[in-house]
């Protein structure tokens, strides 16, 4: 049986910290700085007024001008969502989650730990993440994410048993295939068509519904019947981030530096381990609050600070709002970084790389402090502790 | 590495310093002011919440050293600082 998670309005949620009494009020989750004009996640009271999430912001306020608009948090969204899934993991679980407020995971090989039955899993689930989840159980992720819709917070979890999927889901509306990424377009076209439910569109002939919508149609056709694909479950993440402080620090320039800070931090890691880097994300914190998170996948895996800052550079051109924090994580390690022989002579590169040695080998004798380098990070500050800062010393100067 | 291994460099340190009249520096960590070679005042990120005051003394001491110490005016609080 596969178990879902549900924490409705999570983003919402995490946007408002602990001012969630404000979920009483109609609120919206305002548009990522420098995205589309569009509201996120709502309230209850907003959504009396007509307000759903994807809708214009201007219509929005038009419909219920006293609408508070709250400054999204991808960074405080994507925090908050690990902890929970870390939870789930906590009681032997290993989730799929492909966006913040919904998991699956199998429960199968958990129910020896729990007492031996699914209703042990499901308890364990609830006494981990508290009541405010909701959960559902079903023989497939579709058919469990229906589940956990149709249970409240402080009910017992739907339960759907794998003989009864197809009489389950047949009533539910066929709006819910919305909720896989690759079907939000489907379910306008399915109700123009007069199709309106789960159980009519699973009634559908095969044939006709693969010609008519091709692959999306057959997943839909698929999903309605009660099959689905298999669970993923993620990876362990290992966690290495950095983040610094910016005062002053708001033109191209100082936020350059920072970053070449930061991926300096970031390299002299230990939990690098010597790896490169695949993928990275630069993160935001603004200063009219909210945040801005934008990851980047290298085309090739590198532990060159000059090719990663070359790669990353750009994308502080897209910072909307000035900024009061910058942020780097490693999304992804590649293969251990090697030291691999030029084809051309290069006196300089052996030269940094017997350099990057002898930095080794302070380190080694004298700790992590005996090799820095001064940076430069806003030279022309009039406060003189924030123009200078003393850096480690990069030693992978090949990459 | 952790960031903690990153060090501003600059950074003020807390001293003890007795003002004298109008509030110029009259003795640096038990040492005379010999002399005052400048004084400058610096207002900075006043559209923040934090807003820095600073009135800064390069000084000259007894003993011969030159000195620069601020007083943050916002808490009369003294700091030498290498500026």
């Amino acid at each position: 049986m596969i178990v879902c998670v549900l924490i409705p309005r999570f983003a919402l949620l995490a946007a408002l910290g602990d001012r969630r009494a404000l979920l009483s009020e109609p609120v919206a989750l305002a548009p990522e700085a420098g995205r589309e004009q569009f509201v996120g996640e709502v309230s209850a009271p907003a959504e009396a007024f007509g307000i759903v999430a994807g809708m214009r912001v201007g219509e929005a306020l038009s419909r219920c001008p006293e609408l508070r608009l709250e400054p999204p948090d991808p960074e405080g969204v994507r925090g908050l969502w690990h902890e929970v899934l870390d939870r789930v993991e906590g009681i032997g679980a290993a989730p799929e989650s492909e966006r913040a407020g919904a998991a699956f995971f199998d429960a199968d090989g958990l129910q020896g730990l729990h007492g031996g039955d699914l209703d042990g899993v499901l308890a364990a689930t609830r006494r981990t993440l508290g009541r405010g989840s909701r959960l559902g159980a079903a023989a497939c992720r579709f058919a469990a994410h229906c589940a956990a819709r149709e249970s409240r917070p402080r009910r017992p979890p739907v339960v759907v048993a794998e003989a009864d999927t197809a009489r389950f889901l047949a009533p539910l509306p066929a709006g819910l295939l919305r909720t896989r990424p690759e079907l939000a377009a489907l379910p306008d076209v399915l109700e123009r068509l007069g199709i309106r439910t789960l159980g009519e569109m699973a009634a559908l002939p095969s044939r006709a519904v693969a010609e008519r919508f091709g692959h999306p149609g057959l997943l839909a056709l698929d999903l309605s019947r009660g099959r689905d694909t298999p669970l993923a479950p993620r990876r362990p993440p290992e966690p290495v981030s950095e983040r610094i402080d910016l005062p002053e620090a708001t033109s191209g320039q100082q936020l350059e530096r920072a970053l070449e800070l930061l991926i300096a931090r970031v390299l002299a890691r230990r939990e690098r381990r010597g790896r490169s880097l695949r993928a990275l994300a630069v993160s935001a914190r603004f200063v009219a609050g909210g945040t801005w998170r934008c990851a980047v996948t290298l085309r090739h895996a590198s532990a060159d600070p000059r090719r990663i800052g070359l790669a990353l550079g750009p994308k502080l051109a897209e910072l909307p709002a000035p900024a009061e924090s910058l942020g780097l994580e490693v999304e992804a390690f590649g293969p251990p970084a090697t030291d691999q022989g030029r084809l051309l002579d290069d006196g300089g590169a052996e030269r940094r790389v017997r350099l990057g040695e002898a930095v080794r080998q302070a380190r080694q004798a004298a700790g992590p402090g005996a090799a820095m380098r001064v940076l430069d990070v806003d030279p022309d500050s009039r406060l003189p502790e924030r123009r200078s800062v003393l850096a480690p010393f990069p030693t992978d100067p090949l990459g | 590495m952790s960031a903690a291994d990153t060090k501003r460099l600059g950074a003020p340190r807390p001293i003890r310093v007795r003002a004298g009249a109008r509030g110029f520096p009259a003795a640096v960590g038990g040492v005379a002011v010999e002399a005052v070679r400048e004084d400058w005042v610096v207002e900075d990120r006043w559209w923040t919440g934090r807003p820095v005051r600073r009135r800064y003394f390069e000084l000259v001491l007894a003993d011969g050293r030159d000195v620069t110490v601020f007083c943050e005016l916002s808490r009369k609080r003294w700091f030498a600082q290498r500026a």
